[in-house]
């Protein structure tokens, strides 16, 4: 299954997010994105249900598969101000589509990172693959993962 | 016993509990006590992880956090 870039921006290896959840690959591998400053729609990664969305996160579940896209970190005390949401609990999405505005550029003036986490949940490591190296740029609705 | 209660109880109880926030795959929990939290209660639960900053305590529970933070809240 392919998985797409939700927002524009620098790719960066998970190990390297500055959050030990994710940096430890504990809900699973994947990369993640530090997304441009206009980065403001986040897009549906993959083609598939929304198994929970939450204004700062979204989990997609596609082939038996959750696909989860973080919107920064420690956003979840943002309480959902400054995002709009664009897709509910159990809507099937299509991959490229726009389900959250949001402003990165904002969150990291809030003292946060903005960085995105996109994570193949509770995947095996070797069955993930990057398609764009870390400290490239990708578009968002690029492909970023292959997941066997 | 479930896997909320075993939780709860990993956590201290309500009384050491001032505040359970799911995010997608963690329960984000504030507690009064760090010391009244049990590590081996909660890792039996099967939980993912588990991640402690003095009285913030993270328990990674994958993608039904959501749903565990109600049968948790059901408890009370």
């Amino acid at each position: 299954m392919r998985v797409f870039a939700p927002v524009s921006g620098k790719v960066v290896a998970m190990e390297d997010v500055p959050d030990p959840v994710f940096a430890q690959a504990i809900v699973g591998p994947g990369l993640a994105i530090e997304p441009d400053a206009d980065a403001t729609k986040a897009l549906a990664p993959v083609s598939g249900r929304i198994a929970k969305i939450h204004p700062h996160a979204v989990v997609i579940e596609a082939e038996a598969k959750g696909v989860l896209a973080h919107l920064g970190l420690n956003t979840v005390e943002l309480n959902g101000q400054g995002f709009t949401l664009h897709a509910a609990d159990n809507e099937d999405v299509q991959a490229g589509q726009i389900i959250i505005e949001w402003d990165p550029q904002a969150v990291r003036e809030g003292g946060r990172s903005a960085i995105v986490p996109v994570v193949a949940m509770q995947a095996k490591a070797e069955d993930v693959h990057g398609l764009v190296a870390p400290g490239e740029h990708v578009n968002a609705g690029q492909a970023l993962l292959e997941w066997d | 016993m479930s896997k909320a209660e075993t939780i709860l109880e990993g956590l201290g109880g309500f009384d050491n509990i001032v505040e359970i926030e799911p995010c997608i795959t963690r329960l984000r929990v504030q507690v009064n006590d760090a010391a009244l939290v049990d590590d081996a209660k909660l890792k039996s639960a099967g939980i993912f992880g588990l991640m402690k900053s003095g009285t913030a305590v993270q328990v990674v529970v994958g993608p039904e956090a959501d749903n565990i933070a109600d049968d948790i809240e059901d408890l009370r």
